[in-house]
Order: C-alpha cells, then sequence, then structure tokens
C-alpha cells in the first residue's frame, strides 16, 4: 500500500516538473508539442531517474526484495523446464544433506538427554563388580554407575513365556542420569547388594505390551528367570541407556562372598557424573591413581594390560567415539554431492544467462544499476534454492528412514534422529548458501552485460567468452568430486564384497538357528539339562524338515562368546602369570558336520563323547598357537578349577567367529571345543543353561520357530525360544556395518555420477547449439564429418579428462580417510581406481555422446538461415 | 550570458539547502531558483535533482508536503527542516575555508614561495 502511494507521489510530482517546465516554454514562445517534448529531453532518462528516487528514499530493500521475488517467481514460472531440473537437483543434494546432518546432529552434536550432560564422563576400561565397589566407594572426583547390558532374563507367568533383554545396573544408575520415572520409582542406593536386590524397573513400551499399561503395576512381583522380582518403576519411552535394546533394568547383584563373580565375572563400563568442584582432568588423574591400585586388590594377579590405557573423557564422547569418525566422512561426501549440484545448477543458470542477455540489457538501459540487476539475479537463485530446500526435506525424511533402515540397529543414540527444528534451521540456511552459492557467479557475470553491445547482437552474447570459462571450471570440478566419490565408493565395495567373499570357516546356506534359553536355575540340576538338551536334540531330528541338528553354546557371529581360563599342556604359567584365556565353545557331536566346519586333523566328536573321557578339539590356529609343529591330537588342556584334563581329539579349521574378519577378540589366545555334558562347565562352575540350535531346513523362521516351540514346550512349559533367523541373517547383521557404509556411499556417488554426466551433457549440448551456425559454416565450406566429430569431442573430452585426473589426485588425497573401513585392500587399490577411470571414460564419451552426434547432423542450410 | 559550468561532485545538496532556506520551493521551484542566483550559469541535470531531493529528505535535512502552485495546481513543497539549517551552515563554512584554502593556493606567486 505505501509503496503504490509513494509511487503515484513520485510519478504526480516529476509529472508536475514536466507540465511546469514545458508552460514555461510555451510562455517563452515555444508551440504546445515541440515544448513538451523539449521538456522531456531536458530531463533526461525519466526511468532512471525514478529508480535513483527509489534508492535515495532507502526503504526499497524489502520493496526491491519483494519486487524481485515477484519477478522471479514470474520468470521461473515461464521456464518450466529450467526450474523443475535445477529444483530437483537441488532438493537431491541438499535432501541428503538434510538427511545426513540429522544423523550427525541427533548423534554427535546434540548434548545427551540426561540432566546437566556436560557433568557426564564415561570411564575408558571395564570392571568387575568389586573394582566397581571400590571405585564408588573411593572417587572424590565423581559418583560412578556401572551396568551390564545384553543379559536375558525369560519372564513367566504373563501367557508365553517370553525372553527379554535386560540391563543390570549398580543401584544409582539411573539416579546419576537424572532419569525420572514415568511411574514408581527408580532404585535406592544399596539395592543393588546380594539378597536385597529382588526388583525390577520395566521400558514404557514393555510395560504397555506384556503388562497393558497396568497402572497398578507397581509393587507387582513378577517372575524373571525364575526369580520373582518386585517391579518399582516405569520408566518414560523417551529413556534409552544404555540402548533402545534394553527391556528391564535389574540391580546388579552386588555380593562380595563370591569371589569368582566379585571379581571375575562380568567386565563393565563404569559411567560417572563430575561432583562440584571437579573437572575431567582431575577426575583422570584420581581414576588413573586408582587404576594402579585396584589391580592389587584382585584376589589373583591381573595382567598389566587390563585397562592399560584407562582414562576419563565426557559421557558423549565416549558414546559416539566409535562412530563419529564414519558419520563425518559421510558428510563430506554428501557435501561433495551438493558441490556437485551447485555446479551443475551454476552451469544451468549461466546458459540460460546467455539467452537472457537482451532481457537485461533492456533493463539495464532503463535504468537497473549493476547492483540491482545482481541482486535480482541473486533473489532468483535463491528462490530456486528454497525450493529445493523445500522438496529436499520431504526426500530427506524419505532418505532418513532409508539410512535408519540400512544403520546398524545398535549405533547408538539412532532412535534420538528425527527432522525437527534444528535440521529445519540447518535446510533453510544450507538453502539460502546454496542459492548465493551457485548464483552469485553467474549473476555477477550476467549483470556485467554492456547493453548496447548485446542489443546489437540481437541477443546472440558478447560474454560468451568469459562465462564459458567459468562454465568449463565448473564442469571439471564437478567431474573431479564426482570421480572422488565414485572412486570411494568403489573401495568400500570392493572392500565389502572381499569381506562377504571371505570363507567364514562355516557354511551359512540352509542353516536356521534359534536360542533355547531355560532359567539358570533350571541347569543347576546338570543331569537335568542334560536330558532336557538331549530331549530337544531327538524331537527335533525327528521332526518334519529338520534335519542334521545340533547345539552349541555361542553361535559364531551373533555377538556372544564365552571365555575359559585354562592350562594348556606345555605351557608352564610362571607364579604371577595369568593362564591363556580361550573361548570355549560347547557343543553337541554333529556340530561341525551340520556348520560344515572342516575337520584338519584327528577326528569329530562322536555320541560317546558324552559319556567317556573328556576330549577336546581345537581350531588351526589355536594348535599353531600352542603347539608348533607339533601335533595338538593327543595333548591335554585342564579348564580353571577341574581336575581332570580333556583329551584333544582333533583340529579344526579356523571360523571367523568374533567378526568377519578375526575368530576371537584380541584379548583371547584361542579356539577350544567340548562336548556338551557334565565337564563343560563355564567360568562360574556351571554347564551353560542357554544353547542355540542349528539345523538344516527347508522351512522358513517362523515354522522353524513354531516347531521348535512346540517341542520345548513339550519338555518344559517355561522354556522361551528366540531369536529363530538363518545362519545368513546372522552373518548379514555381523556385516551390517560395512554393508551401511558402502551403501550410503554408493549411493551418494551414485548420485555424483549422474550429476557429473548431467553437466557434461548440458554444457556440450550448450556449445554445440551456440556454435550451430559456425558448424553449419564449416560444414558448408568442405569440414568432414570427421572434423566435426573431432571438435566436439576435443572440447567434452577435455573437460572429462581434466576432471578425471584432478579427481585422482584429490581422491588419492582423501582416500586415505577411508582406510579404517577398508578390510583387505589399502586405500590406493590398484584395480578400483582403474575400473573407475575406465567407467568414467566411457560415461563421459557417452554424455558427449548426444551433443556431437547434434553437431554432426547439422544442416548448413538450416543453421545459416537461422539468424 | 557566460558559459555554464558543471555543477562540482556533492555541491547540488548544498545548493538545494540554501534555495529552499530562502523559503518552502516545489522541485521545479527548485531548479529555477537556483538558476536565477546563480544568473545561469550553472547546469543542473533536471534528472539527477529529484534523487537529490529524496536523498536529503530521507536524511531528514528538509521536509516535504504537498500543497497548491502559483497556477492552483497540486505540488510538493520542500522546506527546511532545524537539522537541514544546521547542516547548511556547516556546508557553507565548510565551503568557505575550501575556496579560500584553494584560492590562496591558486594565487601563489613565485616570490611568495
Amino acid at each position: 500500500m505505501r509503496r503504490e502511494e509513494m509511487e503515484s507521489e513520485m510519478n504526480a510530482e516529476l509529472r508536475f516538473h514536466m507540465e511546469a517546465r514545458a508552460e514555461d516554454l510555451v510562455q517563452g514562445g515555444m508551440a504546445r508539442g515541440e515544448a513538451t517534448r523539449r521538456a522531456r529531453l531536458e530531463f533526461g532518462g525519466l526511468e532512471n531517474a525514478k529508480e535513483q528516487c527509489r534508492e535515495a528514499r532507502g526503504v526499497s530493500l524489502l520493496e526491491s526484495f519483494t519486487q524481485d521475488l515477484r519477478y522471479g517467481a514470474r520468470t521461473l514460472r515461464k521456464s518450466p523446464g529450467f526450474t523443475l531440473i535445477a529444483v530437483l537437483t537441488l532438493a537431491l543434494g541438499i535432501g541428503a544433506n538434510t538427511a545426513i546432518f540429522s544423523l550427525v546432529d541427533g548423534i554427535l552434536l546434540r548434548p545427551l538427554p540426561y540432566a546437566k550432560p556436560e557433568q557426564l564422563v564415561g570411564i575408558k576400561g571395564t570392571f568387575p563388580r568389586g573394582a566397581f565397589a571400590a571405585m564408588r566407594e573411593q572417587l572424590r572426583s565423581m559418583d560412578v554407575a556401572t551396568y551390564s547390558e545384553d543379559h536375558q532374563f525369560n519372564l513367566t507367568g504373563y501367557g508365553e513365556p517370553v525372553r527379554l533383554a535386560g540391563t543390570m545396573t549398580s543401584a544409582e544408575l539411573l539416579s546419576l542420569l537424572g532419569a525420572r520415572p514415568e511411574l514408581g520409582r527408580v532404585f535406592y542406593p544399596g539395592e543393588d547388594t546380594a539378597g536385597q536386590d529382588n526388583y525390577v524397573i520395566l521400558s514404557h513400551v514393555l510395560w504397555q505390551k506384556r503388562f497393558g499399561g497396568a497402572a497398578d503395576i507397581i509393587g507387582r512381583p513378577i517372575e524373571l528367570e525364575g526369580v520373582s522380582r518386585q517391579v518399582v518403576g516405569v520408566m518414560p519411552a523417551d529413556f534409552r541407556f544404555p540402548s533402545a535394546k534394553t527391556q528391564l533394568w535389574v540391580p546388579l547383584h552386588i555380593d562380595p562372598r563370591s569371589a569368582a563373580a566379585y571379581w571375575g565375572g562380568d567386565f563393565m563400563p563404569v559411567i560417572g557424573r563430575l561432583r562440584a568442584g571437579a573437572n575431567v582432568a582431575k577426575a583422570d588423574a584420581e581414576v588413573r591413581l586408582f587404576q594402579s591400585r585396584v589391580s592389587k586388590m584382585f584376589p589373583w594377579p591381573m595382567p598389566a594390560t587390563w585397562n592399560a590405557d584407562i582414562s576419563v573423557l565426557p559421557l558423549h564422547n565416549g558414546m559416539v567415539a566409535e562412530v563419529r569418525g564414519r558419520f563425518l566422512m559421510l558428510l563430506g561426501a554428501v557435501a561433495l554431492v551438493l558441490l556437485i549440484a551447485c555446479a551443475n545448477v551454476a552451469n544451468l543458470t549461466l546458459s540460460r544467462a546467455a539467452t537472457r542477455e537482451k532481457e537485461i540489457a533492456i533493463r539495464s538501459a532503463l535504468g537497473a544499476g549493476r547492483r540491482r540487476i545482481t541482486t535480482q539475479l541473486l533473489t532468483e537463485s535463491v528462490l530456486l534454492a528454497a525450493f529445493g530446500g523445500l522438496l529436499g526435506l520431504l526426500f530427506a525424511e524419505a532418505g532418513l528412514w532409508l539410512l535408519k533402515a540400512t544403520l546398524p540397529p545398535d549405533t547408538p543414540r539412532l532412535m534420538d534422529v528425527q527432522l525437527d527444528w534444528r535440521v529445519l534451521v540447518f535446510t533453510g540456511a544450507l538453502s539460502i548458501l546454496t542459492g548465493f552459492f551457485f548464483g552469485l557467479a553467474p549473476a555477477l557475470q550476467s549483470s556485467r552485460v554492456a547493453p548496447t553491445e548485446s542489443l546489437k547482437s540481437g541477443g546472440r552474447g558478447v560474454s560468451a567468452s568469459v562465462s564459458q570459462r567459468l562454465r568449463s571450471t565448473l564442469v571439471v570440478g564437478e567431474v573431479a568430486f564426482a570421480v572422488m566419490l565414485v572412486l570411494s565408493a568403489g573401495l568400500l565395495i570392493r572392500s565389502f564384497w572381499a569381506l562377504s567373499h571371505k570363507n567364514p570357516g562355516f557354511r551359512a546356506e540352509h542353516l536356521m538357528t534359534a536360542r533355547i534359553t531355560p532359567n539358570e536355575s533350571y541347569c543347576s540340576d546338570v543331569a537335568r539339562c542334560v536330558a532336557f538338551y538331549g530331549s530337544v536334540l531327538r524331537q527335533a531330528q525327528g521332526a518334519s524338515g529338520f534335519t542334521d541338528v545340533a547345539l552349541v553354546n555361542t553361535l559364531p557371529l551373533d555377538g556372544r562368546f564365552a571365555k575359559r581360563n585354562m592350562t594348556m599342556e606345555g605351557h608352564l604359567v610362571a607364579a604371577g602369570g595369568n593362564m591363556p584365556l580361550l573361548w570355549l565353545n560347547v557343543v553337541t557331536p554333529d556340530y561341525f558336520r551340520v556348520m560344515s566346519i572342516a575337520i584338519l586333523a584327528g577326528r569329530d566328536f562322536t555320541s560317546a563323547d558324552e559319556r567317556g573321557d573328556a576330549v577336546a578339539v581345537v581350531t588351526a590356529a589355536t594348535a599353531r598357537r600352542f603347539w608348533p609343529n607339533q601335533d595338538a591330537v593327543g595333548k591335554h588342556v585342564r579348564l580353571q578349577g577341574d581336575k581332570n584334563w580333556h583329551t584333544i581329539v582333533g583340529v579344526i579349521r579356523d571360523v571367523q567367529a568374533y567378526d568377519l574378519q578375526t575368530t576371537t577378540p584380541s584379548w583371547m589366545e584361542g579356539t577350544i571345543y567340548v562336548p556338551y555334558n557334565a565337564g563343560a562347565t563355564l567360568e562360574d562352575g556351571t554347564i551353560p543353561a542357554e544353547m542355540t540350535i542349528v539345523m538344516r531346513t527347508t522351512a522358513d523362521e517362523e515354522q522353524a520357530g513354531s516347531i521348535l516351540q512346540r517341542i520345548v514346550s513339550g519338555l518344559n512349559q517355561e522354556v522361551p525360544v528366540s531369536e529363530v533367523k538363518t545362519m545368513q541373517h546372522v552373518v548379514s547383521e555381523a556385516a551390517s556395518t560395512p554393508a551401511s557404509t558402502t551403501v550410503m556411499f554408493g549411493a551418494f556417488a551414485g548420485l555424483a555420477l549422474v550429476l557429473g554426466t548431467i553437466g557434461i551433457y548440458g554444457v556440450l549440448a550448450f556449445l554445440v547449439s551456440k556454435r550451430t551456425r559456425e558448424i553449419g559454416i564449416r560444414i558448408a565450406l568442405g569440414a568432414r564429418q570427421r572434423d566435426v566429430l573431432w571438435l566436439v569431442m576435443k572440447e567434452g573430452t577435455g573437460y572429462s579428462f581434466a576432471g578425471i585426473g584432478l579427481g585422482l589426485a584429490g581422491a588419492i588425497a582423501v582416500t586415505r580417510l577411508l582406510s579404517s573401513e577398508l578390510y583387505g585392500i589399502s586405500a590406493t587399490d590398484a584395480v578400483t581406481y582403474v575400473t573407475v577411470i575406465c567407467a568414467m571414460v566411457v560415461v563421459s564419451l557417452l554424455a558427449c555422446y548426444v551433443p556431437t552426434r547434434r553437431a554432426m547432423r547439422v544442416d548448413p542450410l538450416i543453421a545459416l538461415r537461422q539468424e | 550570458m557566460d558559459k555554464q559550468v558543471d555543477l562540482l561532485q556533492g555541491t547540488l545538496d548544498m545548493l538545494i539547502l540554501k534555495a529552499v532556506s530562502l523559503g518552502p520551493l516545489h522541485g521545479y521551484g527548485v531548479l529555477l531558483r537556483i538558476q536565477q542566483i546563480s544568473k545561469d550559469r550553472l547546469e543542473i541535470q533536471q534528472g539527477s535533482l529529484y534523487p537529490a531531493l529524496y536523498r536529503l529528505e530521507h536524511q531528514g535535512w528538509i521536509a516535504s508536503e504537498w500543497g497548491e502552485s502559483e497556477n492552483n495546481r497540486r505540488a510538493k513543497y520542500y522546506r527546511l527542516t532545524s537539522a537541514g539549517k544546521r547542516r547548511l551552515q556547516t556546508e557553507t563554512e565548510k565551503w568557505n575555508r575550501m575556496a579560500e584554502v584553494i584560492a590562496g593556493i591558486l594565487g601563489t606567486k613565485r616570490e611568495e614561495v
């Protein structure tokens, strides 16, 4: 309103001036018509003056901005093809960045969702209950809490028995985090002491799903693992510590009277909250000092390697340390994609600017200053980017959903990630920045147009050579970035391929696995437990569809392991030294056959071994380690605390059981197998209660699961069957981290490749259309097809080769960062480099093909008549 | 008539302030007044007069009001504000000092050096 008022006032004022001047001239004797003309002439450029008046008025900033917006929207609407491609390109770039940023923000940047998160620290290292209790008592700089994740509990008495994932915590964990229960209370100090610890806190989901959200759940006893525990609290849905897997929390059960469990057993992480006046450095010093004391408190010598690198660091850093590098790498990759998108759109804008030269020349002739034109063109770019950002948000939403599905589910804080206002602000800022980024160069370029020249040349473009240079720089740059991304993806893909084709030592095909989990207490009667599993095996063997059934306590790659100190024949342990620590597998006779694990020497277990002399089987690496150049078969080992020795009867090939690359954790020295019987004791002296059943079958998970549950329930109503999955599924879960990194890089590289190709194509197509006339003349003058082909290809391949060269140099510098993600190949793997270079050459030739063909088909007659 | 001289950069603002200090004027009136006082020795680009007026008004040195012209037409009249008065004064002093200095320099004779 106000703007229009001012406009009309200005017009009236200027009109008055003209008329008054004309009137004066008429008074001086001039004819009226001539006077009017003369007055206008004397005044000079009217539009120019008006524009200057508007500027002088000073309020024009917002005003000219809305004007620019409107004008920009109108121009964009007039060229829907350009707008569509530009917006789509930008949306892909911005959307991908938004999705990755939301991950980085939710996981790396955002403070932890606990009270005063800056006070929370993590201690690098793991501690048994006894060491933790000492720590809790002695540390002055902080309050501490510990927890042990991945415990399983049978819940019985509420419908079908179910297996629940629980975390055992010291009494102060929840209050230390400052977590408020949704219902009831958290644990009180002292409630983690053995004998006073029959409590449980439920997660919101478990409370809803299993107990129907009953409000009177507090105080009710529930049966967990054969033990009755009183429900004291329910945690809210957004409380996920230590991870989203946890369905319930139970106290840690700290019992100083049982030395094995107090000083052995679980080695757990410890977190702390700094007390007033303490800081991380102070806490760090105190904890280091504590570590030197605590080693001597153990009833047995502790290796110097235990917690050798103990330190205190902010809790958040510790939690995300493992994923930080990978996410920052992804962020870098996705930023490259956006740069490529920007280069593409900048190029499009430049091409369009060439055809808009006349329009801009007219505007500048009518009085628009260079700054005004630049601003207007920039506004147009930012408008484009804003649309790109809006559409990008949709892409990001979908992308984030895909990301969450692709990333390993144990990625810390993954559940916290969402598109919220922080991400929206990021996207908004990124869009505007993007608009400036791709718009600035073309805008400056176009506003440099000299109106007279341009108008004379009929809009054919005079600034062509300068903008051509800019354009080629952009294309070379974007090809280089694309090469870097494709190379990185190539390396990851090759490494992933190598990893997934590495022989894990067993054959996963057609194998179904499931976890059978009687309560611990059920197996305190060893004979009952052995008989139970014997019946399970027999009945499963007879069930239709199941062939070749076996049991194992720790299935390869499923994340579980069992450790056991033992004496190896011929290896005397010096006084104060440690017995070798091995991975103890407890199996039934057919296990090696079912898993297709090759026996290299000696023999397989037989059913006679379940009763006769104690026997064992070791892996090839273990045999080599302890009895190099000797026959391991016939040697003896003794489990710590046992009286009798196990005779080694066979050697099997190594199994990648810990992850796809390694057989055991680095702190274990080998792998041993013993038959499932009374002699197969774990560290705490009991035999394994939970076992994984492995069987060859054609049934799917659901069928197999229900058949198994029927068999098991027929034997014992209270034993649940869980984790029914194929062995191939177990393997692919073990590979989910490299898989997700590879998939994401692959997607970005694919995007980069497509955008880069479009970039080369676009520039060449523009070039050909600009030079149609020249090509026509050349053909008319006798140039052959070959010459025309060369003319265009020279240009196109020039860009691509320069881009590929630059990209290679960049890749060599950058892919070093990938090394930690690569398995079995180096970051400068020649095969990958050569393949990618060849692929890039082929792709860029394809991008040149269409424009080149168009150039070769130029009809000189039509081309020359065009102007 | 003497040959017209081009306006020195920045002096138009000063002239406008002076012109309206003698009484409210519309834009065309400002033009005529300057030409009249200068005895037509100054050439003023008519097109640049209005941006200058708008600028001065934006800076608060002159204020405008719609009124009746001598031949009963609506016209926008500009008058000096008190801020403008001060501004004119300082500008005048500055100009005089400057003119003096320049004149002194240009009038220097060989023996005076």
